[in-house]
């Protein structure tokens, strides 16, 4: 071959592979969903502000309200007090002790460790050579650190002879969980949630593709209304993460037999208000309409997609807002009864995760019957848009362009 | 079921975008009869099916299904076979039967039995346990079929059931849909070709354009037209024209022509006058085919081939 025909063939096949690659870069960017894409990396830098942010939160929500009680005079308060300014600066911000609450009234103090409105790690009482320490489990430092309080406030303001405290320490056990311990749980329910549902429920996206492609929808159409359809799909797909979640479950529960001793006591710190057993049942129900809420938000949208980039590109808008029903549940979670709680508790998608968190702070049960009726209500409503969507968009002609097509003119 | 009527359908309308792509069809199907649907491409037909069966709402009309007004409360008793054919490619024939008689309500057991024995009876017994994804398109075809009448259905819609059959599938769907009317099975099918709605209809209505231009039985189709006459004469001559009726065309050794509204008996007399004598004689009934591009028009007939 001469040197002009090799070059006319490489000039050929050149510009053969870039109207490939043309009409390939086309189709993808020239999508509004490749915005998305665009954006990914803000998006998952979000997702890890987020989920930090939600740990912080939890964190700092419970040291807000730990606190040591003086159950005491105003005199003998006020020099505990003295002696506390005075040795608090001896620790770091994180390691300091909580701050000092003083009860004048002579009131029971070991029911002052059960108080529901602050989380009372230890309690003083009595005067201050014989004062009476009671500590919640966990609060055996404070109760150190208010005996040595005692002893430097009688050593200070002791007059003639040196006095010595010698304190009585007792650990009660609580009757009602700590806040700290309250809020762990509740965030570690939300992420719980929102972990076995990223992984699980964006699954569903492409399940209608299956029968789209093979057009097998037509056969199902006629014979079974579209909302069985969507809801039969939804469930076998819920059976599989099912499957899945009681797999993993199995598994990590016979590694937790090997893991050291003291992961164990930390994890008895995480007490949910309504109780272990309770908080158990409501969270597989919230894990269930979770799944089903946003699976069925996902199975509506993804029957809109014909092709398996369209699929591939919705993966990420789903991502998107799984964090962001995280994000606002962790926040609901951190900061119970405030209005982004009933906010994050009602709107339908992040509803789940929040009553979780719900479940971990708070001990009344009626709200949780009330919250999954409404979730349940909510995924009949998405279930039954998605099919009408379906059958409005997809089935009314083989022509028929998807809804985001038909908003985007594209 | 409401009357003896198995299909209802008044004044159906379906809009897509603009166009009325279905514009006030009336159907009516008798309970036990083989009815057809014919139309050129694009007249209709699959969207006046959906529209029937529930798969699509209607804009404007009413129809009912077995005496059903919504036609998912006919569900069980409908089989239903799509123009667009589709199968689960990873199940197996016997399955896939199976699995299209218990969307209609029949349980699995009895619908692996009767699967295996349908498959068994159309020679496809071999591919029972064979995945869909093995089978050829038209064998695919057949298990679909086959599916579709499963559950031994009051109700058989099949959308263009021959396309894309060979002609021994062909005729063996032809003895089945006979089969399922002799069972007491109401048949509705859409079908452009013309051979087959002849040798099986009943009934028939023809759509273009999305609107109903007849109804009627096939010989009630064919009568639309007059009967023609095929004469060959005895002696040819050069000015045998003008002892021929008007509309008289050359066809082969003979002539073509109208039988005239009087009769053909002084037309015969004529040309015996005349000493053109009589070598052949026949007076043919038009086809369907002769009809339905009397009924379309020339150019939606072209189409539908």
């Amino acid at each position: 071959m001469t040197r002009s025909g090799s070059q006319t063939r490489f000039r050929r096949q050149l510009r053969q592979t870039l109207t490939i690659g043309r009409r390939d870069f086309v189709a993808t960017v020239f999508t509004p969903i490749f915005l998305l894409f665009l954006f990914a990396p803000l998006i998952m830098s979000s997702f890890g502000a987020i989920g930090g942010l939600g740990a912080a939160n939890a964190a700092d929500g419970s040291s807000d309200k730990q606190r040591m009680v003086l159950v005491m005079p105003v005199a003998e308060a006020r020099l505990v007090r003295a002696a506390d300014d005075q040795l608090r600066d001896t620790f770091s911000r994180d390691a300091a002790p909580p701050a000092i609450v003083v009860v004048t009234d002579p009131v029971a103090p070991r029911g002052q460790l059960a108080r529901r409105d602050l989380d009372v790690s230890a309690v003083m009482q009595g005067p201050l050579d014989r004062p009476a320490i009671f500590f919640a489990p966990g609060g055996r430092r404070d109760a150190r650190y208010l005996a040595a309080l005692a002893d430097v406030a009688l050593r200070r303001h002791a007059t003639g002879e040196a006095r010595v405290s010698t304190p009585v320490l007792e650990q009660v056990r609580v009757a009602i969980p700590s806040l700290g311990g309250r809020k762990t749980s509740a965030f570690f329910a939300v992420f719980g949630i929102f972990f076995l549902t990223l992984f699980l429920s964006g699954q569903v996206v492409g399940t209608m593709a299956e029968e789209r492609n093979n057009k097998v929808i037509e056969v199902l159409a006629a014979a079974v209304p579209l909302e069985s359809v969507f809801l039969g799909k939804l469930l076998g797909m819920f059976g599989v993460a099912v499957l899945f979640v009681g797999f993993w479950g199995t598994v990590i529960s016979q590694i937790g037999q090997f893991l050291p001793a003291d992961l164990g006591a930390q994890a008895a710190q995480l007490v949910p208000a309504v109780g272990l057993g309770w908080f158990v049942l409501l969270f597989a129900a919230y894990f269930t309409t979770a799944y089903l809420l946003l699976g069925a938000v996902f199975l509506g949208v993804g029957a809109q997609a014909s092709t398996m980039r369209e699929i591939q590109m919705l993966s990420l808008p789903i991502t998107v807002l799984q964090v962001g029903m995280f994000g606002l549940a962790s926040a609901a979670a951190s900061h119970p009864g405030t209005w982004i709680a009933t906010a994050a508790e009602l709107f339908p998608l992040s509803s789940p995760f929040a009553m979780a968190g719900h479940a971990a702070n708070r001990p009344e049960l009626w709200p949780h019957v009330a919250a999954l009726a409404w979730q349940l209500l909510w995924v009949t409503i998405f279930i039954t848009v998605g099919a009408r969507l379906f059958r409005r968009g997809v089935l009314q002609s083989a022509s028929s362009k998807p809804v985001w097509r038909q908003l985007f003119g594209r | 079921m409401a009357g003896d009527w198995a299909v209802t359908a008044e004044g159906l309308v379906k809009r897509f975008g603009e166009r009325r792509v279905v514009d006030g069809v009336d159907l009516s199907v008798p309970a036990g009869a083989i009815y057809g649907v014919l139309g050129p491409n694009g007249a209709g037909k699959t969207t006046t099916l959906r529209m029937l069966l529930g798969i699509i709402e209607p804009d404007e009309g009413h129809r009912t299904l077995l005496g059903h007004a919504q036609p998912q409360d006919a569900s069980d008793e409908v089989g239903y076979l799509p123009e667009e054919r589709g199968l689960y490619p990873a199940m197996k024939a016997r399955e896939a039967i199976a699995f299209m008689g218990a969307l209609r309500g029949l349980d699995w057991r009895t619908g692996r039995t009767r699967a295996g024995e349908m498959l068994e009876a159309a020679g496809l017994g071999h591919a029972a346990d064979e995945k869909i994804r093995k089978l050829s398109k038209g064998m695919a075809q057949l298990v679909q079929l086959l599916g579709s009448v499963v559950h031994q259905p009051k109700l058989i819609v099949l959308d263009e059931p021959f396309s894309g059959l060979d002609p021994v599938n062909q005729e063996r769907l032809e003895r089945l849909i006979v089969a399922e009317r002799d069972r007491g099975a109401t048949i509705l099918f859409s079908t452009h070709i013309m051979a087959h709605a002849q040798r099986l209809c009943d009934r028939l209505a023809v759509i273009a354009g999305g609107k109903r231009r007849f109804e009627g039985t096939v010989e009630e189709a064919r009568a639309l037209l007059p009967q023609q006459v095929h004469y060959v004469p005895h002696h040819p001559g050069p000015d045998i024209a003008h002892a021929l009726p008007a509309d008289a065309r050359a066809d082969g050794d003979g002539w073509r022509f109208t039988l005239p509204a009087d009769g053909i008996e002084q037309t015969l007399k004529h040309l015996i006058d005349a000493g053109y004598g009589i070598s052949g004689l026949s007076i043919e009934r038009p086809g369907l085919h002769e009809a339905f591009v009397r009924i379309v028009g020339a150019d939606a007939a072209e189409a539908a081939r």
